[in-house]
C-alpha cells in the first residue's frame, strides 16, 4: 500500500527522517518496503518572468529576466511558446537536479542562460495533479507565491511516498488512519485525524432515498447519505497530490472524495447518481442464476447465483464491494448523489471477484476484511469533505442498516504469563502504557491486566495477541537469547535420511552428481517412455490447477526427468555426465489409511560420456548392493525404453531391486538424446529394507590360501554369472572366492564358442589344505560345469 | 712355505677378480670357482693329503682363514653390486611426475542437500529429531489444523496446487508439525525438512518446487527468548561467531507472537554489502510462539504447554551461501554447475 507520508504525519506526528521512520515502523511490525520522494527534483523555485525579449539568433527562443527572490534577476533563455512577461513559473536554478538532468550555467546561441523555466513534463508532475497549459508548454502557476520559494514547498508537494507491506491480520492498517495510529503508538504522539463535524443542509434523507438489505449476514452494515446540489469541479491540489501519492488518478471532486476516504479510512465508498437509481431505492440482495449486469468498465457479466448485488427497482446496478454499475455513474449532469459506505462479506467478495476476474481497490479491501463498526467515521469524513470542498449540500439524516452492532470485547490477561511467553521481563505498568498508546483500554490489578481493544482492531482475540502487541512496541530487540531447558531429548536423523546419506557417499565416490528435478512432469514425457498402454505409470495423479501442460501431473517414475536432464547436458555440449536423483514418486492407485496417495522413495542414475557404458551403470548398482551385503542376481531384459540386448533386472532374493540399461534408440530420439545414454532405477525402499548392517567382523584365517585357475570353453551365448554361481556352489566350504579374469572369442576357441577363465581361491580356515583335497574340489567343480554347461575344460 | 704362498696368491687373485665382477651373476660364478666343491680353495684342501701330519693343522687353519677372508670380501662386493644395481633400477624407473592425467572425479551431493545436511547436523546437536511427512497432504494438516480455515486469505497467499478438494501439494513443511503433535507427547523437539509446492511461475527467484525446514519445540515454559537462543546458536554454528539474529514482528496464522528473523549478513559481517543490499541483515527465517489455537486443535493443552516453531527456506540460504544468482540453476542439473560443489 502506497501512501503520502505527510498525510500520515498530519494525523500523527513523527519527528524524524524518512529513513528513521522506515526503520522504526519495520521494527514495530509495520513493514515498509520503500520510502521515496513524491517528486524527484530539487532546486526548482517559483520565478516571475519580468521581461521576455526575442533571442537575437533564434526565431523561437526568448531571453527572459526572471525574479527568483534574489537581489538581481536571472537571465534565462527559454524555448517554450507560452512564455511571457508577468507569469509565475517553476524555475530551475543552476545546480538544480531534475528527474532526468542537472541544470548548468551555459550559453544558448551566444546568450548566457542561468537556469531553466520548466514544464510539467520536465518535472514529471502529472496533468491530473497540476493541470497546466499542456505538456508542450511551461507550467504556469495559477496561484500567487513569493518568487524564490521552493516550488514543492509552495505547492505543498514536498512529500514522500511510503510503500507499506501490511500483514494479513491487520486490515485496519490498509488505510492512512491505520498506519497513522501505528505511527502515533511508535512515536508516542497523539493520533489526531483533525476531523470537523458534518454540516447538514436540512431536508430528510427518507424523502430522497430508500435502502433495503435482504441478507444482513452478507452485508452486516449499509450506510447511505444523500448530497444534493452537486457542484462538480476538480478537487483541490492537496487532495489530487495525495491521491497521486497513493497511485490513483484525480477525476472530479465527488469521485475523488470517495477514493480519498477509502485511502484515508480503509472503507471503500461508492457514489450513485441518485436520479439514475430507479425508484431511488437501493436493494442489496443475492443474484439469481443467469442475471446479467454491466459494470463501470462496460463489461457485461452473467451471474451464477448467490453473488451479492446492489440493485435498484430495475435490477442490478453494481457488484457489491467489487464494482459499481455503468448507469448510476457520476456525470457532469449529476445533481444528487447517494453515498454508500458498507461492510460486505469478505469470503463472498473474494470468491466472486476471483470468478469474474475483477480486482479493484475496493474488492481487495473487502476481501481482507472491512470493519462494520467503523463505517460511520468514514461516512462522516466523506460528508465533511463535501462541506470542505463545497461540492454540494448534505441532506440531513443517515440511513444506517446495522442490525447486529459489534461491541468491544474485553480480555483478562496475566502480566506474568505475557512476560513469560515473551521471554522479556516487562512490567505491568509498561504494558498498560504501551496498550494505551495503541488506543486499548487497559487497567492493572495485581497480576491481572484487563484489556479492551479499540473497535478498529478485529485481530485481538486472546492473551497471546495482547502479548504480541506489548512485545512489538516494547521492542523485539529486547528479547534475550536463552537456551532450552527441561527434559533433554536425544537428537537423531530420520531413517530415510541416514540411508540416503550412506549411499550418497558411495555415489559421490563413483563420480555421480546429485540432481533435483521437479516433482511434476507432463503426460507427454511419460508417454515418451513408450510403455505399454496399461502400465500404471502412464496414469499419474493430476493437479487440478497446474501452472501448465509441462507440470500438470505428479511423476510416477524418475526416468523421464533423468533423461531430460541428460539431454540438457548433451545440449550444453558437456562431454560427460554421471547423475543421480533421490526423489519421491507418486502412485495414483494406492491410498493410505488417511486417503492420501502412496509416496515412494526412489533413486535414479543416468550417465553418458566416453567412459559410460552398461557395465559402469550396472556396477554402480551392484556396488550399492554389495555395500548392503546383498547378493545380486541379474536377469537380462528391461523396459520398453531400454535397449533389449543391453538391459537387465537386478534381483535380490528373487525380488527386482533395480533396473539397468542403455536407453533404447527409439526412446533416445523421443528424449532428444543424441548420444548413448545409460540409466538405472533403484527401488530405494526395498534396498533400505533389505540392508544388512555389519554386526560383527569375521576372524582372519591363519592358514594359507591356494590359488587355482580354471579355463573353460563354453557356448558363445552362455551367460557367465550362472557359471560363476555354479562354481561357487560346487566349490563348497573350501572355495573362498571365485573371479572371472579373462573372456575371449576367436579362431583358436572355435566357431560359436568362447573361452572364460576363472581364478579360484581355496582355503580351509582350520588347517593347511592338502593337495588331495584341492584336487577333489577342482574335479567336482569341473564335473558340475561339464554337466550344467557342456563346458570343455582347457586347464 | 710353498703352500702358504699358494694360499696368499689365491686370496690375492680372488680380491682382484671380485673387483672385476660387474654383477651378481659374475659374483656367483666366482663364488663357485673359488669356494665351490670343485673350487680352487677346495682343491688346495684336497692337496693337504700330501702334507705331513704335523703340517696339516697349520695348513688347514690357513685355508680356513683364506676362506673367511674371501667370503667376507665377497659379501662386501655383493653389497656394493646390489646397491649399484638398485640405483640403476631406480634411475631407469623414473617417470614424469608432472604428467597431466584425467583425475578420477568425485561426484557431489546437490548444494541444497549439502546445506540441508549442515543445518540438520546443527539441530541434531541441540537434541532435535528429524521427522518427515508426505508431500501430497490433506488440507486438514496443511491448513485447518494450522489455524488457516477454508476461505482464509492466507490460503491465497500460499497459491496452492490442488489434487482434489481435500488433498493439496503441501505449501509448507508446517503440516508435519501437526502430524508430530498428533503422534508424540511433549517434550517435542523436531525439525522437518522437505519439499514444498506453490503455484509460482519459474524465474530467477521463484520456483513451484522448493524446500523448507520446519522446527518445532513444545514443552512447559518455552518462551520467545528460547526461540531467539536456539536460532542464535544455529546461526553461529552455520555461519560462525559474530552472527546475531534480529527479530522483526510479523504475522503467521499458526504463531503468536510471530517474527521474521534476520541474520547478520555473513558476507560483510553486518557492515553492509551487495548481498544484504547495504542493510547488514539478511532475512532468512520466520517463526514465533505456536498459536494456542494450533496446540488445542492438535490435542495439546495450551495452559500446560507452550512452544515455538520456525521455518527456513533452504533455497534462499543455499543461494546466499554460494552466491547463486539464479534459482533455476538448482533444478537444471547442468554438470558444470554441479561439479563445483566438491
Amino acid at each position: 500500500m502506497k501512501t503520502s507520508l505527510n498525510w500520515i504525519t498530519s494525523c500523527a506526528q513523527a519527528k524524524c527522517t524518512p529513513e528513521e521512520y522506515q526503520h522504526k515502523m519495520i521494527m514495530s511490525g509495520t513493514a515498509v518496503d520503500d520510502i521515496s520522494p513524491l517528486f524527484d527534483f530539487s532546486g526548482v523555485v517559483v520565478g516571475r518572468v519580468l521581461t521576455c525579449e526575442k533571442h537575437e539568433n533564434s526565431d523561437h527562443l526568448h531571453v527572459c529576466q526572471v525574479d527568483v527572490g534574489k537581489d538581481s534577476p536571472l537571465q534565462i533563455v527559454c524555448g517554450a511558446p507560452n512564455v511571457k512577461a508577468g507569469l509565475l513559473v517553476p524555475t530551475a536554478v543552476v545546480g538544480a537536479k531534475l528527474p532526468e538532468f542537472t541544470i548548468k550555467k551555459g550559453k544558448i546561441r551566444g546568450v548566457e542562460s542561468q537556469g531553466m523555466l520548466c514544464s510539467t513534463t520536465e518535472l514529471m508532475i502529472p496533468q491530473e495533479v497540476y493541470p497546466s497549459v499542456g505538456e508542450a508548454g511551461l507550467m504556469i502557476l495559477n496561484e500567487e507565491y513569493a518568487p524564490g520559494t521552493d516550488l514543492l514547498l509552495a505547492l505543498g508537494l514536498d512529500d514522500h511516498v511510503v510503500d507499506f507491506d501490511i500483514l494479513a491480520n491487520r486490515p485496519d492498517c490498509l488505510s492512512v488512519w491505520g498506519v497513522a495510529r501505528e505511527t502515533a503508538a511508535v512515536f508516542k504522539a497523539p493520533f489526531d485525524p483533525q476531523l470537523g463535524s458534518v454540516k447538514e443542509a436540512g431536508g430528510d434523507i427518507r424523502d430522497y432515498a430508500r435502502v433495503d438489505v435482504e441478507n444482513s449476514a452478507l452485508c452486516p452494515r449499509y450506510q447511505a447519505r444523500v448530497v444534493k446540489n452537486i457542484r462538480l469541479a476538480p478537487s483541490p491540489l492537496w487532495m489530487r497530490a495525495r491521491l497521486h501519492a497513493a497511485g490513483m488518478r484525480a477525476i472530479n471532486n465527488i469521485v475523488d472524495i470517495t477514493n480519498y476516504v477509502m485511502l484515508e479510512t480503509g472503507h471503500p465508498m461508492h457514489a450513485f447518481d441518485l436520479n439514475q437509481v430507479k425508484g431511488r431505492h437501493i436493494i442489496v440482495r443475492e443474484a439469481a442464476p443467469d442475471e446479467t449486469l454491466t459494470t463501470l468498465d462496460g463489461k457485461k457479466h452473467r451471474m451464477q447465483g448467490g453473488e451479492l448485488l446492489i440493485c435498484d427497482e430495475n435490477g442490478p446496478t453494481g457488484l457489491a464491494g467489487i464494482m459499481g454499475g455503468l448507469e448510476s455513474e457520476i456525470t457532469e449532469n449529476t445533481q444528487e448523489i447517494l453515498f454508500e459506505c458498507a461492510a460486505f462479506d469478505r469470503t463472498l467478495t473474494r470468491i466472486v471477484s476471483r470468478r469474474l476476474g475483477i480486482r479493484t481497490e475496493s474488492s481487495g479491501r473487502f476481501e481482507k476484511g472491512v470493519n462494520p463498526a467503523t463505517v460511520q467515521a468514514a461516512m462522516d469524513r466523506a460528508c465533511e469533505l463535501i462541506n470542505l470542498l463545497n461540492a454540494g449540500d448534505v441532506v440531513s439524516g443517515v440511513i444506517d442498516l446495522y442490525p447486529n452492532p459489534v461491541s468491544p470485547m474485553s480480555l483478562t490477561c496475566s502480566v506474568k504469563r505475557i512476560a513469560h511467553r515473551a521471554g522479556v521481563d516487562i512490567k505491568g505498568e509498561d504494558m498498560v502504557d504501551i496498550l494505551h498508546r495503541l488506543d486499548f483500554e487497559a487497567s492493572l490489578n495485581g497480576d491481572t491486566l484487563t484489556v479492551t481493544p479499540p473497535i478498529h482492531r478485529t485481530d485481538i482475540e486472546m492473551e497471546d495477541d495482547v502479548c504480541e502487541e506489548v512485545l512489538r512496541l516494547y521492542g523485539f530487540e529486547h528479547i534475550p537469547e536463552t537456551l532450552l531447558r527441561g527434559e533433554t531429548t536425544p537428537g537423531k536423523d530420520s531413517p530415510y535420511r541416514l540411508m540416503k546419506r550412506r549411499y550418497q557417499r558411495t555415489l559421490s565416490a563413483l563420480g555421480f552428481d546429485e540432481i533435483f528435478n521437479f516433482s511434476f512432469t507432463s503426460q507427454k514425457q511419460l508417454d515418451n517412455l513408450g510403455l505399454p498402454a496399461e502400465d500404471a505409470r502412464l496414469s499419474p495423479i493430476k493437479i487440478k490447477n497446474p501452472l501448465g501442460e509441462d507440470t500438470a501431473v505428479m511423476r510416477t517414475t524418475l526416468a523421464p526427468d533423468m533423461l531430460k536432464t541428460l539431454a540438457y547436458n548433451i545440449a550444453q555440449r558437456n562431454e560427460e555426465a554421471r547423475l543421480y536423483e533421490f526423489g519421491t514418486i507418486y502412485d495414483a492407485f494406492t491410498r493410505t489409511q488417511e486417503g492420501l496417495f502412496a509416496e515412494k522413495r526412489a533413486l535414479c542414475l543416468g550417465a553418458y560420456g566416453e567412459k559410460a557404458d552398461f557395465y559402469q551403470m550396472r556396477d554402480a548398482v551392484l556396488t550399492m548392493l554389495e555395500q548392503a551385503r546383498l547378493r545380486a542376481d541379474i536377469q537380462k531384459g528391461g523396459e520398453a525404453y531400454h535397449h533389449p540386448g543391453r538391459s537387465a533386472r537386478i534381483l535380490v532374493n528373487g525380488k527386482a531391486i533395480a533396473l539397468v540399461g542403455e536407453v533404447h534408440p527409439a526412446a533416445a530420439e523421443r528424449f532428444n538424446l543424441t548420444r548413448r545414454c545409460f540409466i538405472a532405477e533403484v527401488d530405494f525402499e526395498l534396498l533400505s529394507e533389505l540392508f544388512e548392517s555389519l554386526d560383527a567382523v569375521k576372524a582372519l584365517p591363519k592358514t594359507p590360501a591356494v590359488h587355482r585357475d580354471l579355463a573353460l570353453v563354453l557356448a558363445k551365448e552362455q551367460e557367465l554369472l550362472p557359471v560363476l554361481r555354479e562354481i561357487e556352489k560346487a566349490g563348497g566350504r573350501l572355495l573362498e572366492e571365485v573371479r572371472l579374469f579373462d573372456v575371449f572369442e576367436g579362431e583358436q576357441v572355435g566357431q560359436g564358442k568362447k573361452s572364460a577363465a576363472f581364478s579360484l581361491k581355496l582355503r580351509d580356515p582350520e588347517k593347511t589344505l592338502e593337495e588331495a583335497e584341492i584336487i577333489k574340489v577342482i574335479e567336482k567343480v569341473k564335473k558340475k560345469l561339464k554337466d550344467a554347461f557342456q563346458a570343455e575344460i582347457r586347464s | 712355505m710353498e703352500n702358504q704362498t699358494q694360499i696368499t696368491q689365491l686370496v690375492q687373485r680372488a680380491q682382484e677378480a671380485l673387483q672385476k665382477a660387474e654383477n651378481l651373476k659374475e659374483l656367483d660364478t666366482l663364488r663357485i670357482n673359488l669356494l665351490g666343491k670343485k673350487g680352487e680353495l677346495t682343491g688346495l684342501l684336497r692337496g693337504m693329503g700330501q702334507l705331513s701330519p704335523e703340517e696339516r693343522p697349520a695348513f688347514g687353519q690357513m685355508v680356513n682363514q683364506a676362506r673367511e677372508k674371501i667370503e667376507s670380501m665377497m659379501a662386501g662386493r655383493e653389497k656394493e653390486l646390489k646397491a649399484s644395481e638398485l640405483e640403476a633400477r631406480l634411475v631407469k624407473e623414473a617417470i614424469d611426475v608432472t604428467l597431466p592425467t584425467d583425475l578420477p572425479r568425485l561426484g557431489n551431493p546437490h548444494p541444497i542437500t549439502q546445506v540441508l545436511d549442515s543445518v540438520v547436523e546443527c539441530f541434531i546437536g541441540m537434541g532435535f529429531q528429524v521427522v518427515e511427512g508426505p508431500e501430497i497432504e490433506l488440507d486438514k494438516y496443511n491448513f485447518e489444523l494450522l489455524n488457516i480455515p477454508k476461505n482464509h486469505p492466507a490460503r491465497d497467499a500460499q497459491d496452492t496446487f490442488y489434487i482434489d478438494e481435500n488433498i493439496v501439494l503441501r505449501t509448507h513443511t508446517s503440516p508435519v508439525q501437526a502430524r508430530v503433535m498428533a503422534a508424540q507427547k511433549p517434550p517435542i523437539r523436531v525439525i522437518c525438512p522437505g519439499r514444498v509446492f506453490r503455484a509460482d511461475e519459474v524465474d530467477a527467484t521463484h520456483s513451484p518446487v522448493f524446500h523448507q525446514i520446519e522446527g518445532l519445540v513444545i514443552d512447559k515454559d518455552v518462551t520467545m527468548a528460547d526461540l531467539r537462543g536456539t536460532l542464535g546458536a544455529f546461526a553461529r554454528q552455520l555461519y560462525g561467531e559474530g552472527i546475531t539474529t534480529r527479530f522483526r514482528p510479523s504475522f503467521f496464522p499458526f504463531t503468536e507472537p510471530s517474527t521474521e528473523v534476520d541474520l547478520t549478513c555473513f558476507v560483510c559481517k553486518g557492515k553492509g554489502c551487495r548481498v544484504c543490499k547495504g542493510t547488514g541483515w539478511i532475512e532468512v527465517l520466520g517463526g514465533g510462539m505456536v498459536n494456542p489455537k494450533v496446540l488445542s486443535a492438535n490435542g495439546i493443552d495450551p495452559k500446560v504447554y507452550s512452544g515455538f516453531a520456525f521455518g527456513v527456506g533452504l533455497e534462499r540460504i543455499t543461494l546466499l551461501r554460494y552466491g547463486i544468482s539464479d534459482m533455476r540453476w538448482l533444478y537444471e542439473g547442468d554438470e558444470r554447475f554441479l561439479r563445483q560443489f566438491s
